[in-house]
């Protein structure tokens, strides 16, 4: 088991980290503000907790919390910018933003290192801190699918006029949702720095878009559950896929293509929906198994009794 | 001064008659085709390993180009975007759907043609066509670049004039009005939607050849570049206003040439993003489009 688990290590720190991305750009979908500056987030959060560990020796938490705090800073400021936007215009115009922070740290000179950005950038963070953070996260975010909060970001989402005029302030809901992706982008993209010692503009370019967006896909975008599922399925795919090999590109596209035509819902939707039609099939069956059960009908006079009572109490049903 | 212009206007036609197709698809049936990119870099490929075999001239290169963008983008519309809208709730999250789904798709011709030249650049001069320069009043100008110009000039304003003036013209700006209202009227969407989709693939496959023949040589990766850009030009332009994607296009590329000649070449990219935020934020509809209200 040890073996195992050094050998993938890379790839379970991946997979943490691929879930907080994945999660930064799932909960402002989930309140139907469609914004990938979660990527961007990651970006602000990498270079910042790069630069501060490099040159000041900053200890790792408080270099993530930094990469954080920055990053929900912008993402706040950014809210406030892209305010009137919706849909596919807000899409874009946070894909711009993501790829204006891939330029940027392409032309920071020695900031950001430039094109082959900054490396060797050491500091101590377990993996128990890594889970612990995670969990945390998860938890929160879970939070937020239940009770009186999930009910108004569903509101939020499904119909934000009815939202409004039941007295949710959407606006607000709104601007959260880019400040937490901020958030959850920012550690992302700080841990990542912290555990593979380097970071350039390569890692945080426009794939980073697609790999976000293939998770929160085939996993589902409804739930942290799916955020989940599509971190570990994409994580892992390849290991799996090893006799795929060069085809790797084509195979993620191939799935991420299929799942948005035929199982828009994610492998959490497809999950969720079956669970529902088996429930309602068991509900169904029980409600026959008690009908049969039931004793036979009233004899003739009672029927009457009944009936006469019913035209009684019915107005203007005795008009007879 | 003037050779600048000159090559700001050669690339703003080639980003017009990529983006025209996009444009043209995404302002009436209100598809915003991600795999576009590909298509176009696709097509070159194909007319790449055309020309391994045969000699060709370019009108016959042209052809293969438009022909396979064409084929391609009808392909991915029955394959993937019809199934979408069909299965959808609303347009909102068909959209989104849809624009995943592009992305998805994007990169399947993608890798094939990555596995294929393993990443290097390919190019036509398999073909019987030969580069000439012309040189006059100190400009250099290249037969290639004419072909550009007069290509995006005639088809930007030859489908232009056939939105305005044909009936199927007509039908495919109603669809993009209200699409049930204009169903109502006995407009057949799926027709339209195919015929547009064929156009918008047959002007990415042309684009492709043609950027092909300029630069000599173009990568895989090439086509993806081009979207964002394309994007930055209809937005520019407003969604639906052919007019708007013709100044967007040539805005566009005299922008990104001045950013090239006065400053170091990296700040390129940013021109096109900067603009998309820009327009986005100051005047959604952009130059000639038309004002849409979404109050939340």
């Amino acid at each position: 088991m040890s073996a195992w688990y050094d050998s993938h290590l890379v790839l379970i720190q991946s997979t943490f980290v691929g879930l907080l991305l994945a999660l930064s750009i799932q909960f402002p979908l989930r309140m139907g503000v469609f914004s990938f500056a979660g990527v961007g987030s990651y970006g602000i959060g990498a270079y910042t907790a790069a630069i501060v560990i490099s040159r000041y020796d900053t200890p790792a938490l408080p270099a993530i919390a930094l990469g954080a705090v920055v990053a929900a800073v912008i993402g706040w400021l950014l809210s406030f910018l892209l305010a009137r936007l919706g849909g596919l215009y807000l899409g874009m115009a946070t894909i711009a933003f993501d790829l204006i922070i891939t330029v940027a740290a392409t032309n920071g000179g020695d900031l950001t290192g430039g094109p082959t950005g900054l490396f060797g950038i050491i500091a101590d963070f377990s993996m128990s801190e890594l889970v612990v953070f995670t969990v945390v996260a998860l938890v929160l975010l879970a939070l937020t699918e239940r009770g009186r909060i999930g009910r108004r970001i569903g509101a939020v989402r499904d119909d934000p006029e009815l939202a409004a005029s039941m007295g949710i302030k959407v606006r607000r809901y709104r601007q959260s949702a880019f400040v937490v992706s901020g958030i959850l982008g920012g550690c992302a993209g700080a841990i990542n720095t912290i555990l593979r010692t380097t970071i350039g503009p390569t890692d945080i370019g426009f794939s980073l878009v697609v790999l976000a967006l293939t998770m929160i896909i085939v996993g589902g975008a409804r739930s942290w559950l799916g955020a989940l599922i599509g971190a570990v399925f994409f994580t892992w795919l390849p290991t799996v896929l090893t006799v795929v090999g060069d085809w790797q590109h084509l195979v993620y596209g191939t799935i991420v293509a299929l799942a948005a035509i035929w199982v828009p819902g994610g492998v959490l939707g497809l999950a969720t929906t079956q669970y529902r039609k088996l429930e309602q099939r068991k509900r169904i069956r029980d409600l026959e198994a008690t009908a049969r059960a039931e004793p036979k009908p009233a004899t003739d006079a009672e029927e009457l009794a009944v009936l006469e009572e019913l035209v009684q109490s019915t107005p203007g049903g005795d008009a007879t | 001064m003037g050779q600048d212009l000159v090559n700001a206007i050669s690339l703003g036609s080639i980003y017009l008659l990529f983006a025209l197709g996009m444009s043209l698809a995404w302002g009436s049936i209100g598809i915003l085709n991600f795999a576009h990119g590909s298509i176009f870099m696709f097509s070159a490929y194909v007319a790449y390993l055309i020309l391994g075999h045969v000699r060709l001239g370019i009108f016959a290169v042209l052809a293969i180009g438009a022909a396979v963008g064409a084929a391609m983008s009808v392909a991915i519309e029955v394959l993937a975007f019809e199934p979408i809208l069909r299965r959808a709730k609303d347009h909102r999250t068909a959209e989104m759907q849809i624009l995943i789904a592009g992305i998805g798709i994007a990169s399947i011709p993608l890798a094939i043609a990555q596995k294929q030249t393993k990443s290097n650049p390919f190019g036509l001069s398999d073909s019987s066509f030969q580069v000439h320069t012309y040189a006059f009043a100190g400009i250099r100008i290249t037969n290639v670049q004419i072909i550009v110009v007069v290509a995006a000039i005639v088809l930007g304003g030859g489908i232009a004039w056939w939105l305005h003036t044909s009936r199927n013209g007509l039908a495919l700006r109603s669809i993009g009005v209200d699409s049930e209202v204009s169903s109502m009227m006995g407009v057949d969407r799926r027709r339209l939607a195919l015929l547009t989709m064929l156009i918008a693939g047959a002007l990415a496959g042309l684009s492709g050849i043609l950027l092909t023949y300029q630069l000599g040589a173009i990568t895989p990766e090439s086509g993806d570049s081009l979207i964002l850009k394309a994007f930055a030009a209809i937005i520019l332009g407003g969604v639906g206003s052919i007019i708007g994607v013709v100044v967007g296009s040539y805005v566009l590329a005299i922008a990104e040439t001045i950013v090239l000649t006065q400053t170091s070449g990296l700040w390129v990219d940013a021109v096109s993003f900067g603009l998309i935020l820009v327009v986005l934020l100051f005047k959604t509809e952009g130059l000639f489009g038309h004002k849409e209200v979404r109050r939340t």
